[in-house]
């Protein structure tokens, strides 16, 4: 019987391949010595790539950019491009956040992580996010251990600083996300009966969006291009580069 | 179909030709009929419903499963295929834009490039994938399309000629040359003529609201409407959003029931109240307010269980 703690912490390391542009064939069981690039119980892998990609195999949308760093969609460029200096700087923060002991604080590391960011989920798809990936993964497999099924999960808000461990999968300086079973006081959506790329339908059917939509311009916009993205990882990365960015216009 | 009555609407797809300040929802038809008001008798212009123009990227696409015609369109976002039933009319009007194809980036085609101009968000006119760094690398370049329609009181006053379309201006800063759009294609629709045989094989239908449903104005003689009996939701449900509309000069505060929302139709007449969401309902209407779509659900488990609401 595998306990059930270090199944979370194998959660937060499932993907540690992905840091280094690695297939999951090829990828080792071990980094900086800890096991990693374990499979996650509860088919919650699966379900979370079903939430910002499409299944099956496909070629790279963006030809000209068939590498594992993520491409900014408020930017449209790549997020990193790598240096010998930036190297080993980005090197060492993977490894900080792989090697985390605990798994509440590997989530909440990972909640609050930059260097997660860097990356996609899938080379193919270089507008989603490792990091947000990971945190979806992590919700499901929370939530399914707990006996809750897909069909019973809703996007709920929270206030921001509150933070569920394993659920929370987006903290802002605003507000903050997660994925649980129903909330009577929150604002909420359910997520549906199936995984699929439904984040534009789950944001629409949300009973009231934690932006102030009324009078704030940089809000509108936000919320505008918020209704128009499917992929769950993509505009969950989005929230967090669009408030960044918005802070320095 | 009731005798003799002949509904025409007419579609209209504008190409931007530069940045865009303005609603980012969607260009409203308050704005549009301002913009064509410039070069029509006032006469015709008073008759003029206008509904909210939808951006929509001018790219490949599948039409979807509801659609009456199959299969990949080049360019379907730049054009306006033929419409043979209620469901194609939608085609353009809802901003996920689910006819998007796989093979390409669609989050970055769908997602507006955002600027700055004074403090204000600027949408930009186009999207270019894959920046060149180094050498020969390609780029691709996706222009951004307004989609809306016109019907008017008086069916005489359309079609509106190309003239009176082809060039026109949206949002704010119009003096620096901010939201000019030129017309790339229009195209007469009879309601009445439309297929409706989705709507009428199915028992049990949803509602999605594609504008705000307005519920009470400040606007002069503006009266508060309630949520409709027909809808099996009520206030507490239901999310609200301030709207904003300029007319004379003054704004105007408007209460809404948010579009994107989905409700479940407790009538039993789909096909008249699909047609009615076309021509919009409530306060405003002229304006863009009030559109909805009517959704059949072919298994009443769907509904009871939301499936029916995920979007599809």
């Amino acid at each position: 019987m595998v306990d059930e703690t270090t199944r979370m912490i194998d959660v937060y390391r499932h993907d540690a391949h992905k840091f280094h542009g690695q297939s999951h064939v090829d990828a080792p069981e071990e980094f900086a010595g800890v096991p990693v690039n374990r499979a996650v119980p509860y088919g919650a892998d699966a379900d979370a790539a079903a939430l910002s990609r499409p299944p099956g195999r496909h070629e790279p949308v963006v030809p000209t950019h068939e590498t594992h760093y993520r491409l900014s969609l408020l930017t449209g460029d790549a997020v990193y491009i790598p240096d010998s200096r930036s190297r080993a700087a980005v090197e060492n923060d993977v490894r900080d956040l792989l090697t985390v002991a605990d798994a509440e604080s590997a989530h909440e590391c990972w909640l609050h992580s930059d260097v997660a960011t860097l990356f996609n989920e899938a080379v193919a798809f270089p507008y989603t996010s490792l990091k947000y990936h990971t945190l979806l993964v992590a919700a499901l497999s929370d939530t399914y251990r707990s006996g809750l099924s897909f069909e019973n999960l809703h996007l709920v808000v929270d206030p921001t600083n509150e933070i569920v461990p394993h659920r929370t999968v987006y903290s802002g300086d605003r507000f903050a996300l997660r994925i649980d079973a129903h909330d009577g006081n929150r604002p909420s959506a359910r997520l549906g009966s199936r995984p699929w790329r439904s984040w534009a339908s789950t944001w629409n059917r949300l009973t009231a969006h934690p932006l102030n939509t009324d009078y704030d311009r940089w809000d509108m916009a936000l919320d505008a291009n918020l209704r128009r993205i499917w992929a769950w990882s993509t505009a969950l990365q989005y929230l967090e580069d669009f408030t960044r960015w918005r802070g320095v216009q | 179909m009731e005798g003799g009555t002949v509904t025409r609407i007419q579609q209209v797809l504008w190409k931007l030709e530069m940045d865009y300040i303005g609603h980012p929802y969607y260009v409203s038809g308050n704005a549009i009929l301002h913009a064509l008001r410039q070069s029509l008798d006032s006469s015709v212009s008073r008759t003029l419903h206008a509904s909210h123009g939808m951006f929509v990227p001018g790219q490949f696409g599948r039409f979807p499963e509801e659609h009456s015609q199959s299969g990949v369109q080049p360019y379907l976002g730049g054009g306006l295929p033929e419409v043979n039933a209620y469901e194609d009319l939608f085609l353009h009007r809802e901003p996920d834009h689910r006819w998007l194809l796989e093979s390409r980036p669609r989050e970055a085609l769908n997602t507006h490039g955002l600027r700055t101009d004074a403090g204000y968000p600027t949408l930009a006119y186009r999207t270019i994938i894959g920046r060149p760094r180094g050498h020969r690398n390609e780029t691709q370049t996706t222009r951004w399309y307004v989609h809306a329609y016109l019907h008017a009181d008086d069916p005489a006053a359309l079609p509106l000629g190309e003239a009176t379309l082809s060039d026109v201006q949206f949002g704010g800063k119009r003096t620096y040359g901010y939201g000019e759009a030129t017309l790339k294609d229009t195209r007469l629709v009879e309601l009445e003529a439309l297929e409706y045989s989705r709507l009428e094989g199915a028992d049990v239908h949803l509602i999605r609201l594609i504008t705000p449903f307005v519920t009470a104005s400040d606007y002069p003689g503006a009266n508060d409407v309630a949520v409709p009996r027909w809808w099996a939701e009520d206030r507490g449900d239901l999310r609200f959003r301030e709207e904003h509309l300029l007319a004379a000069g003054e704004p105007y505060v408007l209460e809404t029931i948010d579009h994107g929302q989905v409700v479940e139709y407790l009538g039993d007449r789909p096909v008249e109240t699909a047609r009615n969401g076309l021509t919009r309902i409530g306060s405003h209407s002229r304006m863009g307010f009030g559109e909805f779509r009517v959704i059949p659900v072919l298994d009443r488990a769907e509904t009871t269980h939301g499936h029916g609401r995920e979007g599809r």
